[in-house]
């Protein structure tokens, strides 16, 4: 599949802008930074605390503002004309991805300063964010793709915004209903154990198993939106 | 001449109910091409069907001798251009804003905006934001966006719709303009006097079928009854027969200074429309 830099490069300009002007779906990015500078007023320590606030950030600006701004172009019907554009598959779903993952890595960045979170290996945590950030894009994709408006996104992204922020309370349930044990595979989850492994003095290789899973999220996502995609490009 | 779309027994059924059904029609390079009908007639699915929007039931597409699956490809998405009647614009971002994203994804230099915008009479209004625009001026960003890269086949969805009778001028100049620089236009519209005035060819679209192509003169030739209408000094108007018992008559009235005007009483592509299809334009 081939990609154009500068097609690329003119979608995130051009979704720079109207980001920025968007103040409905831009001012959520700010709600993960504040809370984060509770938290670490607040003193609270915990690896869990601070993957809530993290996972908080994937799902309320990766997924959520990926999710609107996809359906924004649906509403408007502006993605059919990137998609008759020469744009290919790639510089498409690259434009619009890059905004969104940009402004996750700074959200992280800030909410974990804040919060006062400091990993023990910060190379593995790093990669492991990135890794994770990519999931969270291609589902809100892939929502944004099924919303016919703004308004059914951010409905349709909710359960995906209950279930990854807030989806490791589960696991203080697990023991006593082990069905929910599929839960403890969701990436979510499995960014938790890696960072809780890494505070206990874990190198990469002994979170190998973490990164495959992670990683295996990210390309049945990605695989599923680039579908969805081309489905969308004929009516 | 080489066709540029060359369309076959094409069909397209949505559910139970038919779009269009046994098109068949070729639009040869350079010329304007227009596809005429009513709301609901099949124009846009044809539209669709030729710029990769929509997979046909059955039949054929081919657009430059390729087959329309063909056009997902980038480098033939180059060479089209389409105008659809939904605008398609990002209305927090200005003019310039909306035109420079299209200049870049075609790989075009940004001095172009300034040309097309010229064009579509928006010169002077670039700066403006998408969304505080009217809906006549949105319909010239989106031609506008449409010309940006000079594609060689121009698919145009009912391009003046919304436009007033002066700008629709001024597009229409625009439009011959690009067409005498090699650009063949493929036009749907409902309005005929647009039609008459752009048009080569024109198709008559109704109920999904086709039910006329020629020129517009041919049609009219073809449909005309061949008499006269005479207006006389006494604000009487009388219709002539063709013929010599018709010159007879109109010799004497010239003869004795009653002639006001003499029209011909050729049908017009609207009237020749409903002559075909019993259906109005709308």
């Amino acid at each position: 599949m081939m990609i154009s830099w500068k097609r690329v490069n003119a979608i995130l300009q051009k979704d720079f802008k109207d980001f920025s002007r968007n103040l409905a779906v831009s001012s959520v990015i700010f709600v993960p930074i504040i809370l984060g500078a509770f938290y670490g007023r607040m003193g609270v320590e915990s690896i869990e605390t601070h993957f809530l606030l993290i996972n908080m950030t994937f799902a309320m600006v990766a997924a959520f503002v990926q999710c609107c701004l996809i359906a924004e172009e649906k509403e408007k019907n502006t993605l059919r004309g990137l998609m008759l554009s020469p744009a290919s598959t790639a510089d498409i779903l690259g434009g619009k991805s890059l905004l969104t993952f940009i402004m996750t890595m700074v959200v992280v960045f800030f909410t974990a300063f804040l919060a006062e979170y400091k990993p023990a290996n910060i190379a593995i945590i790093t990669l492991a964010v990135i890794l994770s950030s990519f999931f969270y894009i291609a589902l809100g994709t892939m929502l944004g793709l099924y919303s016919k408006s703004v308004l059914e996104a951010s409905v349709i992204v909710m359960p995906v915004i209950i279930v990854f922020s807030l989806g490791s309370f589960i696991t203080l349930v697990v023991e006593k209903y082990p069905i929910l044990q599929v839960v403890t595979y969701l990436p979510n989850i499995q960014l938790i154990d890696l960072a809780t492994k890494v505070e206990a003095g874990a190198g990469f290789g002994d979170v190998l198993v973490e990164f495959a899973i992670i990683l295996g999220w990210v390309i049945a996502a990605v695989i599923l939106t680039v579908i969805i995609f081309r489905k969308r490009m004929v009516d | 001449m080489e066709n540029i779309i060359e369309v076959s027994s094409l069909a397209k059924v949505f559910g139970n109910q038919t779009a269009i059904e046994s098109v068949d029609f070729r639009v040869k390079k350079g010329e304007i091409f227009g596809f005429l009908g009513p709301s609901g007639s099949g124009k846009t699915t044809t539209i669709k069907i030729l710029t990769g929007q929509l997979t046909p039931t059955s039949g054929t597409a081919k657009v430059f001798g390729e087959s329309v699956s063909q056009l997902k490809n980038s480098e033939y998405r180059k060479r089209f251009g389409v105008l659809t009647d939904n605008s398609g614009l990002y209305g927090r971002l200005s003019i310039y804003d909306n035109l420079k994203l299209y200049c870049d994804l075609y790989d075009v230099p940004l001095s172009k905006i300034d040309e097309v915008l010229d064009a579509v009479n928006l010169k002077q209004e670039k700066s403006k934001k998408v969304s505080t625009l009217s809906k006549g001026m949105t319909q010239r960003v989106t031609l506008a966006r449409a010309l940006i890269h000079e594609p060689e086949l121009l698919f145009l969805d009912e391009p003046t719709s919304a436009l007033d009778p002066t700008n629709s001028l001024h597009i229409h100049d625009g439009l011959r303009a690009l067409n005498e620089k090699g650009t063949t236009i493929f036009l749907t519209t409902h309005d005929m006097q647009e039609a008459e005035t752009l048009c080569d060819r024109v198709a008559f679209l109704n109920n999904g079928k086709i039910q006329l192509l020629d020129t517009p003169d041919k049609l009219r030739k073809s449909y005309s009854d061949s008499t006269i209408t005479v207006e006389l000094t006494n604000e009487e108007k009388v219709i002539l027969p063709a013929g010599s018992e018709g010159a007879n008559q109109l010799f004497n009235y010239m003869n004795t200074n009653q002639v006001v005007t003499i029209h011909s009483n050729e049908l017009t592509l609207g009237e020749i429309f409903v002559q075909v299809t019993g259906r109005k334009l709308a």
